[in-house]
């Protein structure tokens, strides 16, 4: 097999089935992180319109404030709680913590850094976002 | 800049920020949610130094740290010496302009320039 063969491209790279939950949550990582940067740019023009006074206020407000609005919001709470702690297990790994030892790589060479401690943290960071998400949605619709 | 020190900034303003919206997040919350959204109250909001300080410090954290994101995300999927220079000086300029567009609110509304 030639180099050009084996080589997958980003299609390889994407595949969340071959490496595990390690995989989906880099790709929940970075989807989160690009989907609440797109969050963060509409927030900040969403609330530039308070210059236009009460009128405009208000006008924004019957946009956001519907059905799809709070939907859109409960996505974002779940996304921002995702990227905060899955993050904070990044950062932990990246010092060093939770990662295991280091040893000789024998077969059938499993990598200590993705060890129990990192999958439940990157479990936690779903449940959390599932939790928030749900506490997101009584807020704004158990009123 | 060496990118271990733009991975400490990131980190930093990962963790200020999380801080820092727990807060902006909390004070939705003193009221009921539909009330703190209603014009006088945001507009008491920004009125008040201390949480106008608050929210130009939130924008300017997650405005690096987004930008700083998004750029890595796209120096992962292709590298060369004028895309890397492009996409980084791009995602600087794009935190720039999102930096000054949200200061003007905050600094038109706190100085009650409606």
């Amino acid at each position: 097999m030639t180099r050009d063969e084996n080589k997958e491209g980003i299609r390889g790279m994407a595949n969340p089935g071959r490496y595990g939950i390690e995989r989906v949550a880099y790709w929940l990582m970075r989807l989160s992180g690009l989907g609440l940067l797109a969050y963060f740019v509409a927030h900040i023009y969403e609330t530039s319109n308070i210059l236009r006074g009460k009128v405009g206020w208000d006008e924004l407000l019957e946009m956001t404030q519907t059905m799809e609005g709070h939907i859109l919001l409960t996505i974002v709470i779940a996304m921002c709680v995702f990227h905060t702690v899955n993050g904070i297990r990044v950062m932990l790994g990246h010092g060093g913590v939770g990662v295991g030892r280091p040893a000789r790589p024998d077969y059938p060479y499993k990598s200590a850094s993705q060890n129990y401690r990192h999958k439940i943290g990157i479990y936690s960071a779903i449940l959390l976002a599932a939790v928030a998400m749900m506490y997101g949605l009584a807020v704004m619709f158990g009123e | 800049m060496r990118e271990s020190t733009i991975m400490k900034i990131h980190y930093g303003t990962a963790l200020a920020a999380v801080a820092l919206v727990a807060v902006h997040i909390l004070m939705r919350l003193t009221q009921g949610f539909a009330e703190s959204l209603e014009y006088e109250s945001v507009i008491a909001n920004y009125r008040f130094v201390p949480y106008a300080i608050m929210l130009e410090l939130i924008l300017v954290l997650l405005s690096i740290h987004g930008f700083n994101g998004l750029r890595v995300i796209l120096l992962e999927i292709r590298q060369g010496r004028t895309y890397e220079k492009a996409v980084s000086y791009g995602c600087f300029a794009a935190m720039i302009g999102l930096i000054a567009y949200g200061s003007r609110t905050i600094i038109m509304t706190n100085m009650g320039m409606i």
